[in-house]
């Protein structure tokens, strides 16, 4: 669950180093009750180019490479494809995929307190305890203290998911879990995990998308069931009322993009289509997406799902040339969508109000990912 | 009817063209750049590299990928052309160099626009440049031995065996290279050393021609398995994971050959063929490298192919050429493609010419249409080109052509970016090469303007999730290639240098409406060039070269962000023969510059090889009797 719930008040933004940075002024009006909003940009796989940026309301400022401004001893910066970004307390986490990375920065100002190394770690989630990080690692491999590893082990391609202190900040042990673990959420002592086998895509046809949830009870930390929903599981959230929906992207042909939800009881519903784009605020969980993820030019359909009222609803805003990749809901009427447009030049972040753009600023490389403090 | 052996080399090869008497064979328009390779560098791109025009791109080491993209159409609308018969990759377009050892070949020559040439296959008018790699063709009985060493390390011994008989010749030739791939590199602050870069090879070659039926026909068998490892991009990475334990293996071969008459009589003709086969096993290990995604995958590809190109001559000066070619691949893979890739190619080309001893002009009409798993795709390709030399030392050549490159298997059927929907991509291309050659100087200029238009770019779909391959990309391309060549003999010492510079700007016009339209496009820069300077004393050879590459971007934003700086590289080299010994010492890169072709790769720094040859000749060169 990349984007944490905050809880209400705005401070006066403490002095810190940070202040200095300075970027690009922006209308912030329509929005409040944070102090900043973090964009985590994935970057281009390989080129080393992942990047934060952020949006500061003290002085209505966007800055973006933030992490390379305040870490100049992290000479290669944040490193290769951030996957997902977190706040937790007053730390910022981002799991840095292709790096190895778990980083843990202060949301204060944005210095590095421990760059903690997980193999290809993908989402995060926490409790009060310990952190939580899916992880595309061979999970039959079992990996020394120093990560070597023991040549006999043969391939095996289902993920894991780490835990890590939030205290100390070191990895204590690991669950085997499904194929290519993504989005995971915690709810009273269970801990939910989306496994997607998104890559069997690229595999020889023996391998197939994985359609599990693994449940993995957070005081003995091992699995205890696995929930079959729908293939290429994606994101995971709770309600914080014992519901918990998740996402597939199903095949990109004959299966769609839907949200799915699991209840307390453990039945499964699907609850709405077309959700590629997700974001969850308060009661509602917001989707876009559409039937035919073939076409470039094709428009959005916006799906919501009121979780309190158990009903599927419609939302629109005019999106005014922007083709999303991220999605965060700061209130119910304002909105920031990342474009990443090529893939390939950088991508740019706008603020959506009342159902239409406010403004454009240019971020990093693939903006998609979104945490608030 | 006979001819000695000699005259047939000079005629097939284009470096000694200019001695041949009859224009006639001669190519309308002259070759950019063509050199001999005389083997003190391993691989034929390490040749091609200094070559004006040429962006070689290279992921570094021995076994890195080696590509050429000239006058940035795109690496995949350079043709690489073995003997006159082309080497072709329907799974991705790109053709690796650092494959080609320049044991097996005697010269390499570039073209921009269209080598226009009698008897030419229909391929070979249909790539936006090319590359001729010409095997060697020996004219006397000989063995031939080289062996280095070097660092990294590296290693390799070469063997050749030249046969010549009345009216047949061979040349066999084997070739293992090893290189250990490890150098050091900077990485920001620290200083690392390249990992799983090694790279083993094996070349077979062996190429036998022989005349029948008043023709000449000749066969060439081609062998090549080479092991090796992909250090991959240099990152930031936790210290306790490696960047990589990839490993590919490759298996290719191929046969080709043909007859050709051509013996003064109006109508000339010339067959050919090509059968091939290349396998790949691409695995990522992911048991030694807990960051490794599971791909563990094996494809390969086969191909026929034949053409026949027929010519008839129309009094002295005139002549008619119709070539006609045929193709058929196929790419078989364990990872999942949406349809099963398979093409058939067919290829027609009608070219005119005149020849005369200071005009020569030809025009060419190709047609060329791909049938993939039920789609057709044809495109229409003319060209022009005109060489005059209106005074001895002054000429000038002039081409326009469109050319276009099919979509890979890859751009068409890949599961998750593969788009069926795809058109050829276009390249329009007009140029013009004037050349100044006095006894000591020789200038040439040569300006430029390419249009790439339908450019096959990789772009996410709605659901960003998926990629999807489309024809939207747009590169305008205008530049000047430049040459000074001087040459001067003192006594017993040959001098001789070169300095080369390329102007160009490549700038990506595909959509208005993005903030990067209008800049330049990545890895392409403004400036580039070389100075080379040799001197040749007693058999002692001493050269020097100094290459510069202009800054570049990783993007096409052309912010600091994204700012790829400039390098020079300087290579020094020094030789010595004695009667059938020779030996040279290189050191490459001398001033130990860091700099990366491609982001992410680092290349070697400063680096010797040494190298030890040893050609064993029949004094007396076979004659052939005449009859």
């Amino acid at each position: 669950m990349a984007f944490a719930a905050c809880n209400g008040t705005l401070f006066p933004e403490k002095p810190s180093i940070d202040s200095d940075l300075k970027g690009e002024t922006v209308d912030i009006a329509g929005i409040a009750g944070f102090r900043k909003l973090f964009v985590l940009n994935e970057g281009q796989m390989g080129s080393n180019n992942a990047s934060l940026d952020m949006l500061r309301l003290s002085d209505a400022s966007y800055i973006t490479g933030v992490f390379k401004k305040m870490n100049p001893e992290e000479a290669a910066g944040l490193g290769d494809v951030g996957n997902d970004i977190a706040v937790i307390g007053d730390e910022l986490w981002i799991a840095v995929n292709n790096s190895g990375i778990v980083d843990v920065l202060s949301a204060k100002d944005e210095t590095e307190i421990a760059p903690i190394q997980v193999p290809m770690p993908r989402s995060l989630a926490y409790d009060n305890k310990y952190v939580y990080v899916s992880s595309w690692n061979g999970a039959v491999a079992v990996y020394g203290s120093d990560w070597s590893v023991d040549s006999s082990q043969s391939k095996n391609p289902t993920g894991a998911v780490y835990r890590i202190d939030r205290r100390t900040k070191k990895v204590e042990g690991s669950v085997e879990v499904g194929y290519q673990p993504e989005g995971l959420a915690v709810y009273n002592g269970k801990l939910y995990v989306a496994n997607s086998g998104g890559i069997s895509n690229f595999l020889p046809p023996t391998y197939a998308y994985d359609k599990t949830v693994s449940v993995i009870d957070t005081k003995t930390f091992k699995v205890e069931k696995s929930i079959d929903v729908e293939i290429n599981l994606q994101k995971v959230y709770s309600d914080g009322k014992g519901n918990i929906y998740v996402t597939s992207f199903g095949n990109y042909y004959s299966v769609h993009s839907g949200l799915w939800q699991i209840k307390a009881d453990g039945s499964v519903a699907k609850v709405s289509d077309y959700a590629t784009y997700t974001a969850i605020k308060g009661d509602t969980v917001y989707c876009i997406g559409n039937e035919n993820e073939f076409d470039y030019l094709a428009l959005p359909e916006w799906k919501t799902w009121k979780c309190k009222a158990g009903a599927a609803a419609s939302w629109t805003i005019n999106l005014d040339g922007v083709n999303p990749y991220g999605l965060a809901a700061l209130s119910d009427d304002s909105f920031v969508i990342a474009d990443a447009v090529d893939y390939f030049n950088p991508g740019n972040v706008s603020l959506f109000v009342d159902g239409a753009k406010k403004w454009t600023v240019g971020a990093g490389i693939c903006p998609g990912h979104f945490a608030i403090w | 009817m006979s001819v000695s052996w000699s005259v047939l080399a000079q005629e097939a090869d284009t470096l000694a063209a200019s001695s041949v008497s009859s224009v006639k064979s001669l190519p309308v328009t002259r070759a950019a750049e063509e050199m001999r390779l005389t083997g003190v560098e391993p691989l034929v791109s390490d040749a091609v590299r200094r070559f004006t025009g040429v962006q070689l791109k290279d992921y570094g080491g021995a076994g890195g990928l080696k590509t050429v993209n000239v006058r940035s159409l795109g690496s995949e609308h350079v043709g690489v052309f073995i003997g006159g018969i082309q080497v072709d990759n329907a799974q991705n377009m790109q053709v690796d160099l650092g494959r080609f050892s320049t044991e097996s070949f005697s010269s390499v020559a570039l073209y921009n626009g269209q080598k226009s040439r009698r008897l030419q296959t229909a391929k070979e008018y249909a790539s936006g440049a090319a590359l001729y790699l010409e095997p060697a063709k020996p004219e006397k009985d000989a063995w031939r031995i080289r062996a280095r060493v070097g660092s990294f390390p590296t290693a390799g011994a070469a063997v050749r065996r030249d046969k010549v008989w009345k009216d047949l010749r061979l040349s066999a030739g084997a070739e293992f290279l090893y290189s250990g791939g490890r150098y050091r590199y900077r990485f920001f602050d620290t200083t690392l050393v390249r990992e799983n870069s090694d790279i083993r090879s094996l070349k077979l070659d062996s190429r036998l021609e022989g005349r029948l039926l008043g023709g000449v026909w000749d066969l060439y068998l081609y062998a090549y398995g080479s092991e090796r490892g992909f250090p991959g991009p240099v990152i930031r990475r936790a210290s306790g994971f490696p960047f990589s334990a990839e490993r590919q293996a490759d298996q290719d071969a191929f046969l080709q050959g043909g007859w050709r008459y051509d013996t003064g009589i109006p109508y000339s003709a010339a067959v050919r063929f090509k059968l091939s086969d290349s396998y790949t096993h691409y695995d990522t290990h992911p048991e030694k490298n807990p960051m490794a995604l599971p791909y563990d995958l094996h494809f390969r590809q086969r191909s026929a192919y034949v053409s026949l190109a027929q010519s008839l001559a129309l009094g002295n000066r005139w002549s008619v050429d119709l070539s006609t070619d045929a193709q058929r691949s196929v790419l078989q893979a364990d990872r999942d493609y949406a349809v099963k890739p398979e093409r058939t190619t067919l290829a027609a080309v009608l070219a005119g010419r005149y020849m005369s001893p200071k005009l020569r002009a030809a025009a060419h009409i190709l047609w060329q249409g791909a049938w993939d798993a039920g789609t057709f795709r044809g495109a229409w390709m003319p060209s022009a080109s005109l060489h005059w030399e209106p005074l001895e030392w002054l000429g000038l050549d002039a081409f326009v052509k469109r050319s276009c490159r099919l979509p890979s298997f890859n751009d068409l059927y890949y599961i998750a970016v593969g788009n069926v929907n795809l058109r050829p991509e276009y390249a329009d291309q007009a140029g013009l090469d004037l050349r100044l050659q006095g006894r000591h100087l020789a200038f040439r200029v040569s300006p430029y303007c390419n249009l790439v238009t339908d450019k096959i770019v990789a772009l996410p779909t709605a659901t960003q999730f998926r990629w999807s391959m489309l024809n939207i990309g747009k590169v305008d391309i205008a530049g000047v290639d430049t040459r000074l060549e001087a040459s001067n003999t003192f006594g017993e010492c040959k001098l001789q240098g070169t300095l080369r510079y390329t102007f160009q700007s490549a700038l990506d016009h595909s959509d208005p409406s993005r903030q990067t339209y209008g800049n330049q496009i990545p890895y392409a820069p403004v400036h580039s060039g070389s100075v080379n300077l040799q001197a040749e004393w007693r058999g002692w050879t001493l050269a020097w070269e100094t290459s510069v590459t202009g800054h570049r971007w990783s993007t096409t934003s052309n912010t600091a962000d994204y700012y790829l700086p400039p390098w020079t590289v300087s290579d020094v080299s020094l030789g010595k023969s004695f009667g059938i010994f020779n030996v040279s010492l290189r050191a490459g890169n001398i001033f130990n510059a860091q700099y990366q072709m491609v982001k992410g790769y680092p290349m070697p720094g400063a680096n010797v090889m040494l190298c030890f040859g040893m050609t064993y000749a029949n004094r007396n060169a076979s004659k052939p009797l005449p009859r």
